[in-house]
């Protein structure tokens, strides 16, 4: 093992490595938390607000806006 | 048998402690679940996306696709040794470029598309300038990344100078391109990173792993994960952040895609197909990310109504696994690779 580009946890004795994932886990449990219902809310409005724009929803709003429509061929007038 | 440590035998009681902590508080914030709050709404329509380009070219496995910003360029890397270029547009190829070690796992398009990063089992991330060629026309790599001690399975550009890379080892490293030196590592997986996906204003990054979790970083604050999230009983084999930047979909080995919200820190959906007996090794989003997208084990690629969490169909074509999903930032098509060495574009 390359000490240099070890990870940190393999130069850890297995208590250090408890106390370092004791304090994160800590850290984590501390965070803020929103309603499920407040953030559920929040993904439907940014949903249908932008299904417009979505084109595997509702497709392309001309053919000509579809770069993978079949070119028709151009005739010489 | 030795007797029990007591400082190690407290510490795992404060760990026991602060999972407590994190489960009651994510449950006491539950107020209602996705079918409660979608009950109103209509179930999205049935998958229309057909395979609108097969990029043939390569001729062994390909285990990566990736969009340029352009939404029109993809790269793709495969075990035949190169990377091609292709404009989805034409389904033409508009660069080859060999590598030289032919174990790529995974590739990466920098936003600009002016730079590719690849990287696999020879355990080092190479960027190439596409606009930098040498004399046979062929691209020149412009930076090396090395010092890993396990396979490179995922990598990001932030821009052209700013790249971050997930690995078998269990890192996580933000590189700065133009050195070449890492700016930041991010520590907390314990086991291989296996992908990753950034937000939209590239302000976090969520990345999944074999350790079964999906973790949340923050770039501006980088000392510590911010948030993790379990719930998927394997591998965690693929990643998206929803387009809102809100939550994050998953796609896993347990044979399960679910959708994680940020705020709620918490699970609030799971995603099947009828018969679900294959891992997912893919996933993605549509633009405004109603439809969520996983490509599967055995060949298919699924879509459901992220909201109603309704299977909205399922699409044939790849005739073997598929290993890579990327979807057009434009949100105007998305592309998948697989074992059967080609690279599919679908749209509708």
């Amino acid at each position: 093992m390359d000490r240099r580009n070890a990870h940190p946890r393999l130069l850890m004795s297995s208590q250090q490595q408890l106390r370092v994932l004791v304090d994160q886990l800590q850290r984590e449990a501390n965070i803020e938390r929103m309603n499920t219902s407040e953030a559920i809310n929040q993904l439907k409005r940014y949903i249908t607000e932008h299904e417009a724009e979505d084109y595997l929803l509702v497709g392309f709003s001309s053919q000509k806006a579809n770069p993978f429509r079949e070119k028709s061929s151009c005739t010489v007038l | 048998m030795p007797p029990k440590d007591p400082e190690v035998e407290k510490l795992k009681k404060e760990l026991q402690d602060a999972i407590a902590k994190v489960q009651e508080d994510q449950k006491s914030k539950a107020d209602t679940d996705m079918s409660g709050a979608c009950g109103d709404l209509s179930e999205a329509p049935k998958v229309r996306a057909m395979c609108k380009r097969m990029c043939k070219g390569h001729i062994n496995k390909v285990n990566s696709v990736h969009f340029s910003g352009d939404s029109r360029h993809l790269v793709s890397g495969s075990l035949d040794g190169k990377l091609i270029i292709w404009d989805i547009f034409t389904g033409n190829k508009t660069q080859v470029i060999p590598l030289r070690s032919a174990w790529v796992m995974s590739v990466a398009f920098s936003p600009s598309g002016n730079l590719v990063a690849s990287g696999g089992m020879d355990n080092q991330c190479t960027v190439h300038d596409i606009n930098d060629r040498d004399s046979t026309g062929v691209a020149k790599i412009a930076r090396e990344m090395l010092g890993y001690e396990g396979f490179l399975s995922s990598m990001r550009f932030l821009d052209d100078d700013n790249l971050i890379t997930g690995s078998g080892d269990m890192k996580v490293i933000h590189w700065d391109v133009k050195t070449g030196k890492k700016v930041h590592e991010y520590f907390g997986h314990s086991g291989d990173v296996a992908t990753m996906s950034l937000s939209s204003d590239h302000s976090v990054f969520a990345t999944g792993s074999v350790d079964r979790t999906i973790k949340v970083w923050d770039l501006r604050d980088p000392k510590t994960c911010k948030q993790t999230f379990w719930g998927h009983t394997s591998d965690v084999n693929s990643v998206y952040m929803h387009p809102s930047n809100m939550a994050i979909a998953s796609g896993s080995e347990d044979k399960t895609a679910r959708l994680w919200d940020l705020r709620s820190d918490q699970q609030v959906c799971e995603y099947k197909p009828p018969t679900a007996n294959s891992g997912f090794t893919c996933c993605g989003m549509s633009k405004s990310g109603r439809y969520i997208i996983c490509g599967s084990d055995d060949n298919t690629i699924h879509m459901w109504d992220s909201l109603k969490g309704s299977h909205a169909g399922s699409l044939q074509g790849h005739e073997n696994r598929i290993t890579s999903l990327a979807v057009a930032e434009s949100g105007i098509a998305f592309a998948t690779s697989s074992w059967d060495m080609s690279v599919r574009v679908w749209a509708l």
